[in-house]
């Protein structure tokens, strides 16, 4: 029964009419929940969007290409001060074109600072590498410090902009177009992801991962693919910085901090690695859960993060993404254990007066026997 | 010159302290294999547990003295319990694994004490002496000699007992060494709790520098994890060498470069690094790695 209900699902998840219907019901949900939430939950939202982004960067080079990379928030940071720097700055072009030539170079100046830090730190093997990355934002940070006239130093830099245009007067607040400036983005970062990751260098990344002998022997440089995934990393993270600076307003060295590389890290393990579905869950993780560690108690935010981050790993090493694939496992193996000859539901069995462990263990025993 | 000397001795006591860390996650990735994110969270605990001794009225040498043993129990412990099912795996979940140790035991140090900074006493008080000019804080000294004495203890642990024998059998090749009748399980708990041991052992130092708080040692361990790499991570004598030297080089750096100044010193280690690294990707001291298909 158990099994036919997971083909049967399954089954409605690779239906293309289902696809279309729940792509449209999202999309809908998407574009009607900023009209109709409160500021608060619109910035909570734009920054759902704003970490969804910089943690598919980190899972491309980190989930796909299986490179752990500590430096995610050196370019959000990045990104977060080209876009400030930008966006006031006197340049000689008009104001309509000042929008999307900052968010170009949100994505080409990190991808180039990317690009050149993978070329030295792909040679070197797994975890160098993320000793060279954990040094990006633990540089960065004085760095920061030390340019004052571009990133405002320790105070960090308040920008005012992305208001919504003239025509939208009336209709759309700041907020509210904030948001969908946003949103747009991700969903373009995203569609842009997940054709990259199922394509012919998603392939390549996959095999780099599992093993890099294999790769050479099938005339995959895995040096190239190590680069590459880190320069798109770090592109992603930039872009990010850009929608960063549009949501918050404001940025300062305290955005590159390592603590939001870890953090990101976990949100990707604890969404799904090396799936795009995984990463929305992990941003959302990123944005909420510290935010209701907070309203418990603040000084145990640290402490569920890291035992959430544990109890994932323990329990469901795919992440949020996979629970269902898990859950589904679990039950057929409780079946199997039962005897696999009437798969029942468990939920009939649980109660059981001695606990269900215990008579489990019992019956596998006998089993045994 | 004399200035130059100081500068010497105050970077060879700062990477002492990197150095005891290092060890620390040397030890750790040759029992394990793995590289722990988790030791200076760990370190930050026990020196926690020494400074609650030390409130509660026990001598300082006492206080540090539980504050080891507690080191010793819950390295081990979380060998056995936490990261046990992940070693010999993907490595990568493993790195994981130790990071959500790191943020764990950070949330449980702030939980206990708090994020505001705590002062703690100094083993060696704050008095310097004059060595023909030039002016030496004890601590320094001392730093650097408990970081010799460490490497020395070590050395003889691993050369001259049999307990060092076996650990290094089993960091060698566990299925041999269980095969041979060694006690797999329990010489890789007690690897992890040396290592938790040496954190403590930085921690305690480090802690009338930089006040005790949760995020006390972060730098401290980025240091290490440098000093550990550079050094060549299976090299306990690499580590040390290579600490000595960041603290010595970032030390001269700020000092003596004006663009880099005492903000920017925190980048010098890590330029080095890097360029070393590319010239010899298995550090300095570390053994080339080749891999069969």
């Amino acid at each position: 029964m158990n099994t036919s209900f997971s083909n049967r699902v399954s089954a409605l998840t690779t239906n293309v009419w289902v696809r279309v219907v729940f792509g449209v019901v999202v999309a809908a949900v998407l574009v009607v929940a900023p009209l109709i939430s409160s500021k608060f939950v619109n910035y909570q939202l734009g920054l759902i969007a704003v970490f969804a982004v910089a943690i598919l960067g980190l899972n491309i080079v980190m989930g796909y290409a299986g490179q752990v990379s500590l430096g995610q928030s050196a370019f959000l940071g990045l990104g977060a001060y080209i876009a400030a720097y930008f966006v006031t700055a006197d340049l000689p072009i008009p104001d309509e074109l000042k929008l999307p030539v900052s968010l170009l170079l949100c994505a080409i100046i990190p991808a180039a600072v990317g690009l050149v830090v993978a070329l030295a730190a792909a040679r070197l093997r797994g975890l160098a590498l993320a000793m060279v990355t954990i040094a990006l934002p633990i540089i960065g940070i004085p760095l920061a410090k030390r340019f004052r006239e571009f990133t405002g130093g320790s105070q960090g830099t308040t920008v005012s902009w992305l208001r919504a245009p003239d025509w939208a007067e009336g209709i759309l607040e700041n907020d509210q177009w904030r948001y969908y400036v946003v949103v747009v983005i991700a969903v373009i970062m995203f569609v842009l992801a997940r054709n990259l990751v199922r394509g012919r260098m998603g392939r390549a990344f996959r095999i780099v991962k599992e093993n890099e002998a294999v790769a050479v022997a099938m005339g995959i440089s895995p040096y190239r693919y190590k680069v590459m995934a880190f320069t798109i990393a770090s592109m992603f993270g930039g872009v990010a910085g850009f929608m960063y600076l549009g949501i918050v307003q404001y940025t300062s060295p305290e955005t590159l901090s390592f603590h939001t590389s870890i953090n990101m890290v976990a949100a990707m393990v604890i969404g799904g690695s090396a799936s795009i579905l995984g990463t929305i869950f992990g941003a959302i993780y990123f944005v909420l859960v510290p935010n209701l560690a907070n309203e418990i108690n603040p000084s145990l935010t640290a402490l569920f993060s890291g035992a959430i981050l544990l109890a994932v790993l323990f329990l469901v090493p795919g992440g949020i993404v996979s629970l269902p694939r898990r859950i589904s496992q679990v039950v057929r193996r409780l079946a199997r254990r039962r005897g696999g000859a009437a798969p029942q539901n468990p939920s009939d069995q649980a109660p059981v007066t001695a606990g269900p462990e215990s008579t489990e263990k019992n019956k596998g025993k006998r089993q045994g026997q | 010159m004399a200035y130059f000397i100081q500068l010497v001795i105050e970077g060879l006591a700062t990477g002492s302290i990197y150095g005891a860390l290092a060890l620390a996650i040397v030890l750790v990735n040759r029992a394990t294999g793995l590289i722990n994110f988790a030791q200076g969270g760990m370190a930050v605990l026990s020196t926690f547990v020494a400074y609650a001794l030390f409130q509660a009225g026990a001598p300082l040498p006492l206080a540090i003295l539980g504050a080891v043993i507690f080191a010793f129990i819950l390295g081990a412990a979380i060998e056995r319990v936490i990261v046990r099912p992940f070693e010999r795996g993907d490595p990568d979940t493993a790195v994981v694994v130790t990071i959500g140790l790191f943020v764990l035991i950070g949330g449980v140090a702030a939980f206990f004490f708090g994020y505001e900074p705590r002062q703690f006493p100094s083993f060696f008080g704050t008095t310097s002496i004059d060595l023909g000019g030039v002016f030496v804080s004890l601590r320094s000294l001392g730093t650097i000699v408990v970081l010799a004495v460490v490497v020395v203890l070590l050395q003889l642990l691993f050369r001259g007992t049999k307990l060092g024998l076996a650990m290094r059998a089993v960091a060698d090749n566990p299925q041999s060494a269980a095969l041979s009748g060694l006690p797999v399980s329990r010489l890789l708990m007690i690897g992890w709790g040396l290592a938790s041991v040496l954190g403590v052992i930085a921690g305690v130092l480090v802690a009338p520098q930089l006040f005790v708080s949760p995020g006390m040692l972060d730098f401290v361990l980025v240091y290490a994890l440098a000093a550990a790499i550079l050094g060549g991570l299976d090299s306990p004598l690499g580590a040390v060498v290579a600490a000595w030297f960041i603290g010595v080089i970032e030390n001269l750096a700020g000092a003596y470069i004006d663009v880099i100044g005492n903000d920017l010193k925190i980048a010098v280690p890590f330029l080095v690094m890097i360029i070393i690294l590319i010239v010899r990707p298995q550090g300095l001291f570390g053994r080339k790695v080749v891999v069969r298909v």
